[in-house]
């Protein structure tokens, strides 16, 4: 099975970019831009990886991860944020089960980097299971 | 006896003698008592039989040795027998209870036919009551001649028309530091500043003498010369019939609650620029990843000509600047909850310092000195953020040192209550001008700076309910004073415990 990626992202460019630089790592990536289009999206298809911006137009990222969790609840997720490291919002995504937080304020090999880490990671803690 | 009265007007005479309520006391030459009345022995507490032929200083003073008193009595006696002239004076006698009364007296000396003193009449009113009622009001004016004295908060001193120091209080040798006799009758000019026309005196007499009295906030001058904010109450100094003979002056020093003000003002200043800097950090991520990463795209494109590769790495890194920046933005003005966990100072003082010895942070000698108290209490704090905090401070004072010096680093029990850290180095000093900066994000007087190590140190410490002092000397060295809450109820370090 491809690496399958569903990259959610209100700002269309930085969805690109994400979804670009994903390409170039043989991930197969879709992107969306609302966390609306996200939940209906991820109810009808399967991804191996969602990486979810936290800071969305409509609903919020955490309440994307909510419903992400209330149809899949092994789904991988990955938060990205602009925020850099806001602690309120790395326990909140924790405790509904994100597997990596992402600052988009990093040097961009280290965020592709740290990308494939996370997804390496879940991927074996889930074969565990 | 006398061949005036009738016998009737002489029997109501003696009787209105023996009952009004005055002393009357007749003595002969001798000072033997040769009429009294019933006043004269209730006050001795003796029958008029036990004091008629007695010697006035027993009836009145009751053989007590009240020497002064007697001796003031005497002298006006002697003075109305010398001069035949009478007296009128006020003194003290002592009555049956021992209790000292106050008696105005009017002395007669009585002359005989021949011209001779034959004997002297007391005619005394009892005013001890009176006398009585004036004694608080006496009391405090003792009282606040004690209080004016002893104030040390405020400095009171008073000028005469020429402006010249005529009195000057306790709290002034205080508050200016000249002692009394140093300054009395020299010209009070001296304790104004000159270059401050708020402060210039003939300013404040002038608007004293428009309204009667003036307060304003200025600056005053020590004796060393250090001018120092007061709140300053100039007034007219009256005489008793209203005429201005001087002017009084109170000045409160006000440079702890200037302090206080400037605190608040600077951490309210902070905060918002904190905010500011979230809101712009979170703005400039966004677009900033983009450009990053289109460039990061374009350099991972073979066969690009050298001129534009290096173009793009020269804008890749230019990014990554503004990234780091940005980085550093959301340091100052994050949010993240304390970790707070039971943490001994001393320790992370000692997690810090070798972290100095990594970085290259200047090539001259510099010779640390620990001065670390044992068993001081334990703060409650968020270890990573006061290790950032120290490694900021040493970080400074070794570059404030640039040809050697000495970093001296002391913990102590400040009041009971706080762990105080004092950080000091042998270094540059800061300028008066850049003192006031000091904790402004973006204010920097290094080449390299960002101006934020300092902000940050300032948030984290004021996040920790600490605070944080600065004394400093230019070219002499700068102190940083930081004070950090003990833990409640764990008093009480490694050791001890």
């Amino acid at each position: 099975m491809p690496n399958k990626v569903l990259v959610v992202d209100d700002e269309a460019q930085v969805g690109e970019l994400l979804t670009e630089l994903l390409k170039k790592e043989r991930y197969a990536v879709k992107c969306v831009t609302s966390g609306e289009e996200a939940v209906e999206v991820i109810s009808s298809e399967d991804f191996n990886i969602v990486l979810l911006d936290i800071k969305l137009s409509g609903i919020s990222g955490i309440e994307t991860l909510e419903k992400i969790r209330a149809i899949k609840p092994e789904q991988i997720v990955i938060m990205i944020t602009g925020f850099g490291y806001d602690e309120r919002l790395i326990s909140k995504s924790k405790e509904l089960g994100c597997c990596g937080y992402i600052s988009k304020n990093m040097p961009i090999r280290e965020i592709v980097e740290n990308f494939r880490l996370f997804a390496k990671t879940a991927k074996k803690k889930a074969a565990e299971k | 006896m006398s061949p005036f009265f009738s016998k009737e007007t002489e029997k109501l005479l003696s009787k209105l003698v023996e009952d009004a309520n005055i002393v009357f006391l007749y003595l002969n030459t001798n000072g033997n008592v040769a009429i009294c009345n019933k006043k004269v022995a209730d006050i001795a507490g003796k029958t008029k039989e036990d004091i008629v032929g007695k010697h006035w200083l027993h009836v009145l003073y009751h053989d007590i040795d009240t020497a002064i008193k007697q001796q003031m009595f005497k002298a006006v006696l002697d003075d109305s027998i010398t001069y035949k002239r009478s007296n009128n004076f006020e003194g003290v006698i002592v009555d049956a209870n021992n209790a000292e009364r106050f008696i105005s007296w009017s002395i007669t000396p009585i002359i005989g036919e021949s011209g001779a003193v034959e004997g002297i009449l007391f005619i005394g009113n009892d005013i001890t009551a009176l006398k009585e009622r004036e004694l608080p009001l006496r009391k405090i004016d003792d009282t606040l001649k004690n209080i004016f004295t002893s104030i040390k908060e405020y400095a009171l001193y008073v000028i005469n028309l020429d402006g010249n120091i005529t009195y000057y209080g306790m709290g002034s040798e205080m508050l200016f530091g000249w002692k009394k006799n140093d300054i009395i009758f020299k010209h009070a000019g001296v304790l104004h500043a000159k270059d401050n026309a708020n402060s210039d005196l003939p300013f404040i007499l002038e608007q004293v003498k428009k309204s009667g009295e003036f307060e304003l906030e200025t600056t005053l001058v020590k004796k060393d010369g250090q001018s120092f904010p007061v709140i300053l109450t100039a007034s007219k100094f009256l005489d008793t019939e209203g005429k201005t003979t001087g002017y009084i002056f109170m000045a409160k020093d006000v440079t702890e609650r200037k302090k206080m003000e400037y605190q608040i003002f600077q951490s309210e200043k902070l905060a918002a620029i904190g905010q500011l800097a979230a809101g712009m950090a979170h703005e400039v991520n966004n677009p900033l990843f983009v450009i990053s990463g289109r460039l990061e795209v374009l350099l991972g494109q073979k066969r690009l000509a050298v001129k534009v590769k290096e173009s793009l790495e020269v804008m890749s890194q230019q990014a990554d600047r503004i990234r780091r920046l940005v980085d550093r933005m959301l340091k100052f003005s994050r949010q993240a909850p304390l970790r707070l966990e039971p943490i001994n100072i001393n320790d992370v003082i000692e997690n810090v310092l070798p972290l100095l010895s990594y970085q290259k942070l200047t090539s001259a000698k510099i010779d640390v000195e620990k001065e670390l108290l044992k068993d001081l209490p334990l703060i409650k704090g968020d270890l990573n953020q006061l290790q950032e905090v120290f490694v900021n401070l040493f970080v400074n004072a070794y570059q404030s040192m640039a040809s050697g010096g000495k970093l001296t680093i002391k913990t102590s029990n400040y009041q009971g209550n706080y762990a105080q850290v004092t950080i000091s180095d042998t270094g540059c000093g800061i300028p008066q001008q850049s003192l006031k900066n000091l904790f402004m994000p973006f204010f920097s007087t290094k080449k390299e700076g960002t101006g934020l190590g300092l902000s940050i140190c300032y948030n984290i410490i004021k996040s920790h309910n600490g605070s944080v002092d600065i004394e400093t000397q230019v070219n002499k060295g700068t102190t940083f004073i930081i004070r950090l809450p003990f833990a409640k109820s764990e008093k009480g370090g490694g050791s001890a415990q």
